[in-house]
């Protein structure tokens, strides 16, 4: 399978039983592009990212990973991939330099680049001090760099991002949308789920809307204001609408009984 | 005291290991008699125990002078067994909930929701005792009940019953909450010793915990090996009065004077101190989890911080990709730091103290020195063999929840596979060399036994460790639980029976070699030679070698199914 684009979903569907987490999705992104999926919990994003890293297996359709069959070849994919997951459970018992070392040597890196990367990105995130210590005793937004060092640091021609700010401090949280910025000047695509609105809006080419495992509305920002027909709003109108959600102050008033 | 908090605490800790991979947990209902199938086997089986031990007096108390010596009466022995009860169920208490704190190591996060809900200390220090007791401890003082019950019942002592049933429970508590204190004491302690121990915390985990094996396989080899279980209970009821002052043995000693001495006021008198003796203790715990129980150990520092530098390694000298060789170096320190992984060096321990203390309490008995061979061979045999395959189950499990980091990873099924029957035959090769040389120094075989015996251990070693990773792979269990086993229950048993079967496949070529020297000694017949000897350690030699090679080209296949099935 050859395409031209850097990711293709092709009427993929996946089911969980009766269950249908997505629903006949087509999607591409260019090269380069960073793409945001939003949507509520349960609509199918992570599920749909991990598809794409050949995490879980579709039901029905065809996608294509750098010109590359997620399903004929895996490893050629991963290989090329920076993956984030939502909640990443990484290797405890390691220190965080072990457990970069261990991503280099997984992703074939030579050791002058790893060691020169590794130290870099623990300078940039802050971690220095603490690579040492086994990343039992780190906090939330720590394992999170880590994660992130790890998907950034064998230089992914994509990145697949689930909730990639979660639990960060700003001035990473800062450090991290810029270098995804400059990675987007070298080619890099980027495809991120995040529920922080205000990243999308500011990071993201285009942005996916998902509910209920389908994609409501795609597009740029003016793209998906005329979708919702709300031509100065902000992203958090155009999500709310979109997915019908946008009678909050009922559900309130009900809470507050 | 709010009981209904103790139940509801109580209630969350048996549900914990549901999370099993392979058990769908869409629309997850549970059966409530099922739920309890540990419970309601050890019942079973303690009601079969009580009949069968009925059935057996009545044989042997139809003619009491069959026995020499004569018999004392039914009830003498009966009650001197029950009186012995309760220091036996505390013994196996200790042991079995100490053992259960070390594989809940792995594991803090549910453990700390209780700290920020409205529980008190009280509430809480008492669900945990409690909860130390689900499995073996509760099964083994349930079934232990209803067997006495079922006993007394035909003997006319379902007073008696009742009364030791109490107090075994009672004893089971004791246990629990000896153990709930140390663990805190234990965790304060720890983090100290970590702290001051700087890089060298690792070291001081690992060899810590390989002494608590070692010290607690010793006292329990001691008590139930050599002069048998039987022997050792009945023994209890004689020895605990001596050592009145110790209040752990205060309920067995209530027993002595209310059901077998009939001395009413001292039977009364005890009964008070053992109350007033696990109180204290449950209030010990309760003010020690105050003081500790949200203790943090200090992080443990395993390298000073300083310019990084990758190591070249050792491993890609030997034909390892920098992937398989990153994965072992993952897995050597998973089991070198985790404490519920560490576990895995009890079975060189047990498999070393066994037979030494068989061999020579048989030898105190009189036995001839050709019983020795035994033992040689179940230590050459079977520690490393055993851990090739426990490993082999435990290799893929063990990523728990980390798998996704293999799954998400350019690693391909050859690399899985290599890396991780690599690790597992390094490991049990250690263990062989180690236990082999205690085997050659304790026993001190020929040279051509020690021979065989190191090849058919790496024999069995590289083909139960294949097959073990095959039930590995197939029943891997990557879910966080309490008590994480690595793999599912039915698929250890099953690659229990299948290695034993292996294993037995393996060595049977030696059996025409072993019995007619054995028969030699007592037959008109040759002994088979040097060279029959060889040939069967070449067929031997084959047939493990078939049994690798096939299992490891369906482990290739099983850790392709693997990484494409990640989402399962």
């Amino acid at each position: 399978m050859s395409s031209p684009y850097a990711v293709e979903l092709h009427n993929v569907t996946k089911r969980y039983n009766e269950i249908v987490a997505v629903n006949n999705m087509n999607l591409t992104l260019n090269t380069g592009e960073i793409f945001a999926l939003l949507g509520p919990n349960g609509s199918g994003k992570s599920t749909t990212l991990k598809m794409l890293l050949g995490l879980v297996q579709p039901t029905a359709g065809e996608i294509s990973v750098l010109g590359l069959d997620v399903q004929k070849d895996p490893v050629a994919v991963k290989r090329q991939v920076g993956y984030v997951p939502e909640s990443p459970e990484i290797y405890e018992f390691l220190t965080g330099i072990e457990y970069l070392d261990f991503i280099g040597d997984i992703y074939g890196m030579p050791n002058v680049e790893k060691q020169q990367r590794i130290t870099e990105y623990l300078k940039a995130l802050q971690l220095e001090g603490r690579e040492g210590d086994m990343i039992n005793s780190y906090s939330d937004g720590m394992k999170k760099k880590i994660s992130l060092i790890s998907a950034f640091l064998h230089k992914p021609k994509l990145l697949i991002l689930d909730e990639p700010l979660n639990a960060l401090d700003p001035r990473s949280a800062r450090i991290v949308k810029n270098f995804l910025h400059e990675l987007k000047m070298q080619g890099v695509t980027t495809i991120l789920s995040t529920h922080v609105l205000e990243i999308a809006e500011a990071v993201c080419d285009r942005i996916g809307i998902m509910y209920q495992g389908n994609i409501l509305a795609l597009g740029n920002m003016n793209e998906l204001r005329q979708k919702a027909s709300l031509p100065s709003s902000g992203l958090e109108d155009i999500f709310l609408k979109l997915t019908g959600t946008d009678d909050l102050k009922a559900v309130v008033e009900e809470l507050l009984r | 005291m709010n009981w209904k908090n103790v139940l509801f605490l109580l209630r969350v800790e048996r549900k914990s290991g549901r999370l099993i991979r392979g058990v769908k947990a869409t629309r997850y209902r549970e059966h409530g008699i099922i739920a309890y199938w540990p419970y309601w086997l050890a019942a079973i089986l303690g009601i079969l125990g009580g009949l069968i031990a009925n059935y057996l007096t009545t044989i042997i108390y139809a003619d009491p002078t069959s026995v020499s010596g004569g018999l004392p009466p039914i009830k003498d022995s009966a009650l001197g067994f029950f009186v012995s009860m309760p220091t036996l169920i505390l013994l196996l208490s200790l042991v079995f909930t100490m053992f259960q704190q070390i594989q809940l190591a792995g594991l803090k996060k549910t453990s700390q929701v209780m700290y920020w809900l409205p529980v008190t200390w009280q509430e809480h220090t008492l669900a945990s005792i409690l909860s130390n007791l689900f499995g073996l401890p509760l099964a083994l003082a349930t079934g232990f009940a209803f067997g006495l019950v079922v006993f007394s019942v035909f003997n006319g002592l379902v007073v008696a019953a009742l009364i030791t049933t109490v107090a075994m429970f009672g004893a089971a508590f004791m246990g629990s909450a000896t153990t709930e204190i140390i663990r805190v004491i234990q965790v304060r302690f720890v983090g100290a010793v970590y702290k001051s121990s700087g890089r060298a915390a690792i070291w001081v985990r690992l060899i810590g915990s390989l002494l608590f094996f070692l010290i607690l396989y010793l006292i329990y080899f001691a008590i139930f090996t050599g002069t048998g279980s039987i022997t050792f209970i009945q023994s209890i009821a004689k020895f605990q009065t001596s050592i009145w002052f110790i209040p752990y043995v205060w309920l067995g000693i209530t027993l002595y004077y209310l059901i077998l001495n009939s001395s009413l006021l001292l039977g009364i008198v005890f009964i008070a101190a053992s109350a007033s003796f696990i109180v204290g203790i449950y209030y010990l715990a309760v003010l020690l989890n105050q003081r500790f129980g949200l203790y943090e150990p200090p992080a443990i520092k395993v390298q000073t911080s300083g310019i990084y530098a990758p190591k070249a390694g050792l491993l890609g000298k030997l034909g390892f990709s920098t992937v398989e060789a990153a994965i072992i170096r993952k897995d050597i320190r998973a089991f070198t730091r985790r404490r519920e992984l560490i576990g895995i060096f009890i079975i060189p321990i047990v498999f070393i103290i066994v037979p030494i203390f068989n061999s020579i309490n048989i030898s105190n008995q009189g036995a001839p020195s050709g019983i020795n061979v035994f033992f040689e061979a179940m230590i050459f045999l079977f520690p490393s063999s055993i851990m090739a395959m426990t490993l082999g189950n435990m290799l893929i499990g063990e990523e728990g929840q980390a798998v996704w980091r293999i799954y998400a990873s350019p690693i391909s099924p050859k690399n899985l596979v290599k890396s991780k029957f690599a690790f597992l035959t390094f490991f049990a090769i250690i263990v062989l060399i180690v236990t082999g040389t205690i085997g050659v120094v304790f026993f001190r075989p020929s040279i051509s036994t020690t021979i065989i015996a190191f090849l058919e251990s790496l024999f069995l070693t590289f083909a139960l460790g294949s097959m073990g990773l095959h039930f590995g792979f197939r029943g891997a269990d990557f879910s966080a639980t309490r008590r994480a086993r690595m793999i599912r229950q039915e698929w250890s048993l099953a690659s229990f029976v299948a290695c034993t079967l292996a294993g037995l496949s393996i060595v049977a070529p030696l059996a025409p070699y072993i019995i007619s020297k054995f028969a030699s000694s007592f037959l008109p017949i040759a002994p088979l030679g040097v060279v029959e000897l060889a040939i069967s350690v070449v067929i031997s030699g084959v047939i493990a070698s078939v049994f690798t090679v096939v299992f490891y080209k369906i482990n290739l296949g099983s850790a392709r199914e693997l990484l494409r099935k990640a989402e399962t």
